[in-house]
């Protein structure tokens, strides 16, 4: 075919460029990778009562909102050949990251000096992060699956991008199964199963984000 | 046109065009992507001149790639940039199939687009045919691209034609040539 008639090909009913492409694919990976985390969080072995969680719940829930949406707002400007404000996006996830450390620390330094090393590590530290990892791997699936049909052109930072975006739905869910109510283990277990999401994600992009 | 213009020029005729055309312009699409074609003929030409008889294909599978995606142009960068990067990363693409190490391509970038007017030749005619690999496509998908692309019909009439709705025509045509992307990628 001449490239001609191939531009009349394409131009030929072409219509409307389609708006805010990335967010559309993206919400329906959040959605959908927070409602598979939490039905699969439910299903682990061992009643959790949630009352007795108390505000570690709502800081473990409001840790995964944020990191979600910082990290879905970097995977959504990378999703772009000409990826702009990448920076914005970095920081802001990087800004998540540091205020759940600093809010650790306080809840660390608060601690008795004897009692520190079980505040950090908790019951289930040896669990926690390879649960949010675990669960993650639907979201991240669909987050790369999302990114797929767009143009990143930065598959590490990309893929990335989308396994901390996967992880950090993830812990969203898995806040619905974890008993730990200090901040000092949220900070560093919960963030360390997002980073494996996310070293997933980067190993995966250069072989899945091709187009 | 376009390969002779500096990159500012380029920009400023491109973009008025290509706003129009994100719009929904139709002629203002034809002719914002036949500028594009000509100068993306220039930039593949000037680094793929070992394999000149790559570029015309390359060029046509750029230019699907920007149909593709020109959702994720954002009206407040340069058309032009955009159009770079995407082509970029299509000759990188190139490159990695046809077993060459993405590192020759760094000095390409140090290349000035204006200085090398004289390599943005004529088209050599484009060694891929793609109206075979359309009739490679499944049928639903295949009859939606001839409809409204080949035929000319619109696409309420292909919908009705079809017995689909109007959305899942448009979707069937996206899809059909999404496909198209991946299989020209995947021919040797």
């Amino acid at each position: 075919m001449k490239t001609g008639d191939w531009i009349d090909l394409l131009a030929r009913n072409a219509g409307p460029a389609p708006r805010a492409v990335a967010a559309r694919r993206l919400w329906p990976a959040a959605l959908g990778g927070v409602a598979v985390a939490a039905a699969l969080a439910l299903a682990l072995p061992g009643q959790v009562d949630l009352g007795a969680v108390g505000a570690a719940l709502w800081l473990k829930l409001g840790y995964g909102l944020a990191l979600a949406a910082a990290a879905g707002w970097l995977a959504a400007r990378l999703a772009r050949p000409l990826a702009t404000r990448v920076w914005a996006a970095g920081a802001a996830l990087a800004l998540v990251v540091a205020a759940m450390a600093v809010l650790g620390l306080v809840g660390w330094l608060q601690q008795p000096p004897p009692q520190r090393l079980a505040y950090l590590l908790g019951h289930s530290w040896t669990f926690c992060p390879w649960a949010v990892f675990g669960l993650s791997l639907p979201a991240l699936a669909a987050a790369l699956h999302a990114l797929r049909a767009l143009a990143p052109t930065r598959p590490v930072a990309a893929g990335a991008a989308c396994g901390a975006f996967a992880g950090a739905l993830a812990a969203i869910g898995y806040a619905l199964a974890c008993s730990e109510t200090s901040s000092a283990f949220v900070a560093l277990w919960y963030t360390l199963g997002v980073a494996l999401s996310a070293a997933a994600g980067a190993v995966l992009g250069p072989r899945v984000l091709r187009w | 046109m376009g390969g002779i213009d500096s990159l500012d020029d380029f920009e400023n005729g491109l973009k008025p065009l290509w706003l129009r055309a994100q719009a929904g312009d139709e002629s203002a699409y034809r002719g914002a992507l036949a500028r594009i074609a000509a100068r993306l003929r220039g930039y593949f030409a000037r680094r793929l001149y070992a394999w000149p008889d790559e570029v015309e294909d390359l060029v046509q599978e750029t230019l699907l790639a920007l149909h593709l995606q020109r959702g994720t142009y954002d009206p407040g960068l340069p058309v032009s940039a955009w159009m770079h990067a995407i082509a970029r990363h299509k000759l990188v693409d190139l490159l990695r199939r046809r077993g060459r190490s993405q590192a020759l391509l760094q000095p390409f970038d140090e290349l000035d687009e204006a200085q090398h007017p004289a390599a943005a030749a004529d088209a050599r005619p484009a060694q891929r045919d793609l109206a075979r690999l359309l009739q490679s496509l499944p049928a639903a998908q295949r009859r939606a691209i001839e409809w409204t692309k080949i035929e000319g019909l619109s696409v309420a009439e292909a919908a009705a034609r079809g017995g689909v709705s109007v959305s899942a025509l448009k979707v069937q045509v996206h899809r059909g040539l999404r496909r198209l992307a991946e299989r020209v990628r995947r021919e040797p």
